[in-house]
């Protein structure tokens, strides 16, 4: 069905789309950001909060990288497409053109260009150097010949010496470093593409900081939602612990606090700037307009929702977890759906006015991204390890010797012995 | 096997119980110039680098590099584009804006620091200094070597370029405490 409606969409050309004068941006842009944004939370959760030396990470950063690199394919769909000519997409990048004319360099859509091709390929980078030395383990302890080979081509012959921990060691550190800055800038440029330009709720310099922060809510959400069922019907339930899940709430409830504090700044400027349009359009065409449901809709699930956890009882219940991120991950997709389409849909001339509704093809392709989304997660869990072996045995290891400093490993080899069977399966 | 055009090379394996045993035991084996060092880990163990008596990877001196190469011609990029494709092209004019134009040059050239940088600590871990890839290692001869060694081993291996040596050096292993210990000869084009 996805590849039915790429398919309409590429003979008809966009006009398939529910887009239309004055809404020129509509699901395309709404859903890119959506799968940006929650791609952020794996670079979060393996990057920052690695060199943040928060140990707990340990166990969720390898699935929630793998989550990173298939939002950023479902994203990457959408602009992609929007081009209209999407065979012509080379144009986008800066080669020695005949036609003597480069890329616009001073235009946030190039910078975004820039900005998500260079994140996708250092997540991918990242994911893959950590993942060198469990492809080893597999590729040694795979029964099946031709499964062990295909480990072990992209094992690349590791053996786990002494002087390539070293270099890996620093590698793997580096890449953090660079990662943690290039997350930062992803979104911060995302927002570029509404911030620079002069329309009412977009003309906002509190953006960047609040579409990061937006993002992390987003992607710990969308970690929650997946890695609540995984970890069951993986039986990770020990190395994925109820700690683990409650650490992520807090940072859900801080960065929806974060959020809301950018909502209601938002608000104050068009109040305070003394700008007419700005305050019609939070004021009236937001709050009163005919999407004002949505509008409202995105202040529970963004701000009321996350208030819940600030109880422990709550935090701490599967159930709850997962329809609260459930919630909020239809409050991250409403607040893009206010700021792209009640921005644009009233805009400074009532003659011009229109409403949006999206097409059966927007629609399916909405769904067609959950479907290559789930389906590559689904692979991912399948064929790759969820867990970060080597360095749940690091921490692991770590923790048994400095608590029976003197005595001969035997505490090591029982907790281990359960780690590594959730990759050799 | 010893032609001329080989070159045999003896690595001698010895697996430990624990990580305090293979640190102490490398450790000694360096300080007796035993023959080239190297240690077998699952993961990485704090204080292997200085009982091999490593020092800190070079590789940050690549991602610097990387990174000054991507930025500056990032810059000149963007500044070629706006400016100088006057030459043989159409330089990119709008509104008149000033051609050169530090604060929107930014994103693009971070953008391109980042990646560039992250290239080539990628591209010389694997290609220069791990030497990858290497699927026929001597050490994956030893069958009890790749049972354990990516899990649960902690395995040390000396190489010797001279058979003479061998014995003496499979004594001093077992004498440490190494279990498994096996000798792997090697014949390489020289």
């Amino acid at each position: 069905m996805y590849l039915t409606c790429i398919a309409i969409l590429l003979y008809n050309g966009v006009g398939v789309w529910g887009n239309n004068s004055p809404v020129g941006w509509g699901f395309d842009i709404i859903n890119f950001v959506w799968w940006i944004g929650i791609g952020h939370a794996g670079t979060l959760i393996s990057a920052v909060l690695l060199l943040l030396q928060q140990k707990w990470r340990t166990s969720i950063n390898r699935a929630a990288e793998a989550m990173t690199l298939f939002a950023v394919v479902c994203a990457l769909i959408y602009p992609t497409f929007h081009t209209g000519r999407p065979w012509f997409d080379w144009w986008m990048l800066p080669y020695p053109a005949t036609l003597g004319i480069g890329p616009q360099f001073k235009s946030p859509l190039l910078w975004d260009v820039f900005a998500v091709s260079t994140y996708g390929t250092i997540s991918v980078l990242f994911w893959y150097v950590g993942l060198i030395p469990d492809l080893a383990a597999l590729r040694d302890h795979t029964k099946n010949k031709t499964v062990a080979t295909l480990y072990g081509i992209f094992a690349l012959g590791w053996r786990g010496s002494g002087k390539h921990w070293n270099h890996w060691k620093v590698g793997y550190l580096l890449l953090a470093g660079l990662s943690t800055p290039l997350v930062l800038s992803v979104h911060s440029v995302v927002s570029f593409d509404f911030a620079v330009s002069h329309l009412p709720g977009w003309h906002a310099t509190i953006f960047p900081p609040y579409f990061v922060a937006g993002a992390v809510f987003s992607g710990f959400a969308m970690v929650v939602t997946l890695m609540v069922p995984a970890r069951k019907f993986m039986k990770l339930e020990h190395v994925i612990t109820i700690k683990h899940l409650e650490n992520m709430c807090k940072v859900m409830l801080l960065t929806g606090l974060i959020v809301s504090y950018g909502y209601g700044m938002e608000h104050f400027m068009a109040w305070y700037s003394g700008s007419e349009d700005e305050f019609t359009l939070f004021f009236e065409t937001r709050a009163k307009g005919p999407y004002a449901f949505w509008y409202w809709l995105m202040w529970f699930c963004n701000l009321g929702i996350p208030q819940t956890f600030w109880f422990k009882s709550l935090r701490t219940n599967l159930v709850w977890m997962w329809i609260a991120a459930a919630f909020i991950n239809l409050g991250m997709w409403l607040e893009r759906f206010v700021i792209i389409v009640i921005s644009l849909h009233r805009d400074f001339l009532p003659a011009n006015w229109s409403m949006y509704y999206p097409r059966p093809v927007d629609l399916m392709m909405f769904f067609g991204t959950w479907g290559v989304f789930g389906t590559a997660f689904a692979l991912f869990l399948k064929v790759l390890p969820a867990v970060a072996i080597s360095e749940v045995k690091e921490l692991n290891h770590e923790m048994n010797h400095d608590a029976a400093h003197g005595h001969d490993g035997h505490s090591a080899s029982s907790i281990e012995g359960n780690v590594a069977p959730a990759g050799g399966h | 096997m010893s032609g001329a055009a080989t070159k045999t090379q003896y690595w001698v394996l010895g697996e430990f119980n624990d990580s305090d045993a293979l640190l102490s035991s490398t450790t000694t084996l360096r300080e007796e110039k035993a023959g080239e060092l190297d240690t077998y880990t699952a993961y990485p163990v704090h204080g292997i680098e200085e009982a091999l008596g490593v020092k800190r990877s070079k590789i940050t001196y690549v991602a610097f590099a990387g990174g000054l190469i991507g930025a500056t011609s990032a810059w000149a990029l963007q500044l070629y584009f706006n400016y100088f494709n006057t030459w043989h092209g159409y330089a990119v004019n709008i509104a008149n804006r000033p051609p050169h134009s530090p604060p929107v040059y930014v994103p693009v050239t971070f953008e391109l620091m980042v990646l560039i940088s992250g290239l080539s600590i990628v591209g010389s871990l694997i290609a220069y200094f791990w030497g990858f890839p290497h699927p026929h290692h001597p050490v994956f001869e030893s069958e009890a070597f790749v049972k354990t060694a990516s899990t649960s081993g902690w395995w040390v291996s000396v190489t010797l370029d001279a058979h003479e040596k061998v014995e003496a050096v499979r004594a001093r292993l077992e004498a440490l405490g190494a279990k498994n210990v096996s000798v792997i000869e090697d014949a390489e084009e020289a």
